[in-house]
């Protein structure tokens, strides 16, 4: 664990350190360790979109645990994510499981479902609801109408929701490094380690990066998966103007709404 | 503002408004004269500057030229915060404070001004029974009341510091149409024990025939086309735009609006129960009718068809149809139609409170539509 | 062997709580120090951004966007860049990344609280010849409320989070002990550091929710 780190020169400039062919080679490398970060974090987006789409979708279509639900996304956003994961720490040592992956998983798992949770499912309830009728007044079943009527509406917040989540993980896991773990975070850990701005800084670069990297991505899944119908609403739709006389009332101010209305949750 | 109290109550001496960025105006050269104690309603297409006169006269808008007159004083020499805490003002969306409860709500101006909390809760409470919210309620937040019940708060919230001139845009527009009606008739009622001048933007047509004592029909681009009585309105449209956008049904509408009384007096085929067959029979063949009434004073007795009325008959003995269509002089002239197309005897007995008035046929309501509704009729005791 | 360790290095060993409580109570001092020291700090820069952003309102989108970027520099990043300058291991080191993480979620509450007030309340507080001071202060405020301590709630959960994470700078109250925990390997601190931090972010909402509760009873009578 925290021993693979090689000691450089605290005059190393950046550009010195980022064209150094030693600095992405070897176990420490940054090739090594973006490959680390990487793994980890689709993981993790993969694992929460299947736990939190499905079941929200699902809940959000039979206006099902409304309170319920309210209340666990509270508590799960009120959950900070690096003392779960320090707190999962011996227990993963205890069971033979080492210091990672298990702790950051979870943690990164516990801190992206409650968002993408709630997104979906305020998408999936504020869907028309003339459009839902209509689907079942042709005979839809319930199952054709959550899958081809409300989530292909719902799908732009959806995906805005996975999008922020997703971008979240990634901002997120350099705190792993901390815990005993790599990933890209090992350079803002050794650069505080040895007082090195040069490592925290290119550290911070590269997260940074790969975060810009990972909207792009998504914007691009978004873009090849979306219906097209869909894709042609959200185009020709008329911007909503910030114009604070045509804002509705303050009618829904139910827990959720007022919470997907915030549109940020909670990170890191 | 007590003074000049010989005046208008409201005056607009060539108001026009051109809002910032747009070629044409939404008020052009208005000039209207608002009665005391009067409700003028405001109606046209949209685009016609409607709301916009109305908002010039708290001056939520400002007029780019021209005079306008609050009880003989140019609001543009008052500051707005004291005009406005003097003069109500009632909006379709009511626009209560949702953090305030009813009773707040209805204290505002009183708070404003500064009245004592005594005085405030007496006439929080009077108002409350004014406009029919219930005692509970007060303490309430207006997110628990129903459009009707808010619509009322924000009446009474115009209400509150007495102020004599209330402003009202579309203040029924967002209740459905029998709340409508009841809250319609409720103004009109509050109306004639409060006497307030009252601007009232509507566009509903039936609503400013219903509650207006004068109507403004403006055009699109502010322009005032006419400016007359319900039913002048209705009988003598000033132009072309006034007669398409009165529409159809017009005399329909005016007989909504007319009553029986307002018909000249009439007794109709109707006798004395003393007087004789021919005597009778001289009044039916006068008229032309196959029925011929009988009275007893002011009492009316009842029928007799044509067929029975043989010579040397003893019109007394004689057997009387009843019950006899019946209408009252507040009876709409609409609903004494309805009663007199349903009849046998194709007349309709005017009854006030059991007392025999007259009679209203067809013919009467025809002639009545050809003539002036609003000239004061004359009614024969 | 392993079985030794773990009754030497047990999870959680109440003398240790008991013998460090002194320890424990300055590094919870100190979370909730730092807690209410950054969330005050980015309320009051909040509320001044959002001053000018309703004023002047092409600069909403600027200022979101700012706060959007601030929000998204990984934590670990801004305290570490932050330690290797001058700044050193100053309390500045942790309250500047700790105020600036609260100012998107700060801003934009303020904001939809400001932007649910509506126009017909506006017009109707004009109509009845109230000042815009008044407006503001009795009307407009009250009705933003809510959302200010929807604000406040995740602003102040989030934080309680971040400043477990400003342990990793030797500055984060409970994180110090977290990060003790891990250096060592001795898993009392750290399980006493990570299940009280997270104690305190649930109490912390509980607290806000309460207090939202207390402070618009007119929220309160409408949801029920």
């Amino acid at each position: 664990m925290m021993l693979a780190q090689r000691a450089i020169p605290r005059d190393t400039t950046l550009g010195e350190w980022f064209t150094d062919p030693q600095s992405w080679t070897g176990s420490a490398g940054i090739l090594a360790s973006l490959g680390d970060t990487v793994v980890l974090c689709l993981a993790v987006i993969l694992t929460s979109s299947l736990l939190a789409v499905p079941t929200a979708a699902y809940l959000a279509h039979h206006r099902l645990a409304q309170v319920t639900s309210a209340w666990l996304v509270n508590i799960g956003r009120a959950l900070p994510t690096f003392a779960v994961a320090a707190l999962l720490v011996p227990v993963s040592l205890r069971g033979g499981y080492g210091f990672e992956p298990w702790p950051i998983f979870i943690a990164l798992v516990l801190l992206t479902v409650p968002p993408m949770f709630l997104s979906t499912y305020v998408a999936v309830r504020e869907v028309d609801p003339a459009a839902v009728d209509a689907a079942r007044a042709m005979g839809f079943t319930e199952r054709a109408v959550l899958r081809s009527v409300e989530l292909p509406l719902a799908s732009t917040v959806i995906f805005t929701g996975l999008r922020v989540a997703g971008v979240q993980v990634v901002a997120t896991e350099p705190i792993r490094a901390f815990l005993g773990g790599d990933g890209l975070g090992r350079y803002i850990r050794d650069g505080i380690g040895q007082n090195n701005a040069t490592l925290t800084i290119g550290g911070t670069i590269l997260i940074a990066a790969l975060a810009g990297i990972t909207g792009l991505v998504f914007s691009a899944t978004e873009r090849l998966i979306k219906p097209y119908g869909v894709r042609r609403l959200r185009a020709h739709r008329k911007p909503r103007s910030g114009d604070a006389d045509e804002e509705p009332d303050l009618g829904d101010t139910d827990e959720f709404a007022s919470h997907h209305g915030a549109a940020v949750g909670r990170m890191r | 503002m007590d003074a000049d109290l010989k005046g208008p109550a409201i005056r607009f001496r060539g108001v026009t408004k051109r809002f910032p960025g747009t070629r044409t105006q939404a008020v052009d050269n208005l000039d209207l004269d608002i009665e005391r104690g009067s409700i003028v309603a405001l109606i046209g297409p949209s685009g016609c500057g409607k709301t916009t006169s109305l908002r010039m006269i708290n001056r939520l808008i400002e007029p780019t030229s021209g005079l306008i007159e609050v009880e003989g004083t140019d609001v543009s020499s008052q500051p707005p915060v004291e005009l406005r805490r003097g003069i109500g003002y009632v909006i379709q969306q009511v626009g209560l404070f949702p953090h305030r409860t009813i009773a707040a709500n209805i204290a505002t101006v009183p708070r404003s001004v500064g009245w004592d909390k005594a005085r405030i809760d007496q006439r929080v409470a009077e108002l409350a029974e004014v406009v029919g919210i219930e005692p509970s309620m007060l303490s309430r937040y207006p997110d628990e009341l129903s459009g009707g019940q808010q619509q009322r708060v924000g009446v009474a919230r115009a209400l509150a510091a007495d102020p004599p001139v209330l402003l009202m845009d579309e203040p029924f527009g967002a209740v459905d149409p029998i709340v409508r009606s009841r809250l319609q008739d409720e103004l009109l009622e509050l109306q004639d024990r409060l006497h307030k001048t009252i601007v009232l933007v509507t566009h509903d047509l039936d609503e400013a025939i219903k509650v207006g004592d004068r109507i403004a029909l403006l055009n699109v681009g502010g322009v005032l086309e006419q400016y007359a009585t319900p039913d002048e309105l209705l009988r003598a449209p000033a132009n072309d735009f006034v007669e398409r956008f009165v529409g159809e049904g017009r005399s329909m509408r005016r007989l909504g609006l007319a009553t029986v009384a307002d018909l000249p007096y009439e007794a109709g085929p109707v006798v004395e129960a003393s007087a004789d067959v021919a005597a009778g029979l001289a009044v039916i063949d006068e008229l032309r009718t196959d029925w011929l009434g009988l009275v007893d004073d002011d009492t009316f007795l009842g029928w007799i068809p044509r067929e029975e009325l043989v010579p040397g008959a003893d019109l007394a003995s004689l057997e009387r149809f009843l019950p006899a269509a019946q209408v009252e002089p507040t009876s709409t002239l609409r609903s004494a139609l309805e009663i007199i197309m349903t009849s046998r005897t194709s007349v309709a007995v005017i009854s006030d409170n059991g007392r025999f008035r007259g009679t209203v046929t067809l013919e009467r309501i025809r002639a009545g539509l050809a003539g002036d509704f609003d000239a004061p009729t004359e009614h024969a005791a | 062997m392993s079985m030794l360790l773990a009754a030497r290095n047990p999870i959680l060993r109440w003398s240790y709580f008991l013998e460090q409580w002194d320890r424990i109570q300055g590094a919870i001092f100190q979370h909730l120090q730092l807690t209410l020291m950054s969330v005050l700090l980015g309320f009051i820069i909040s509320a001044g951004l959002a001053a000018i952003g309703l004023r002047y309102r092409w600069s909403i989108g600027p200022i979101t966007l700012f706060a959007a970027f601030v929000y998204t520099i990984p934590s670990v990043a801004f305290f570490g860049v932050l330690r290797t300058t001058p700044l050193g291991l100053s309390v500045y080191t942790v309250l500047i990344p700790l105020t600036g993480f609260t100012l998107l979620i700060l801003v934009t509450n303020i904001l939809d609280g400001f932007r649910a007030v509506p126009a017909s309340v506006k017009e109707a507080a004009d109509a009845m010849g109230m000042t815009p001071m008044r407006r503001l202060f009795t009307v407009e405020v009250p009705v933003a409320v809510p959302y200010m301590i929807n604000g406040l709630r995740i602003a102040t959960v989030t934080i309680v989070g971040l400043v477990a994470v400003a342990g990793i700078v030797g500055y984060g109250g409970l994180g110090n002990l977290i990060m003790e925990g891990i250096r060592r390997q001795f898993w009392s601190p750290l399980t006493i550091g990570a299940s009280l931090s997270i104690l305190l972010a649930i109490l912390l909402d509980l607290l806000y929710f309460l207090l939202g509760r207390w402070l618009t009873p007119w929220a309160r009578t409408a949801r029920s």
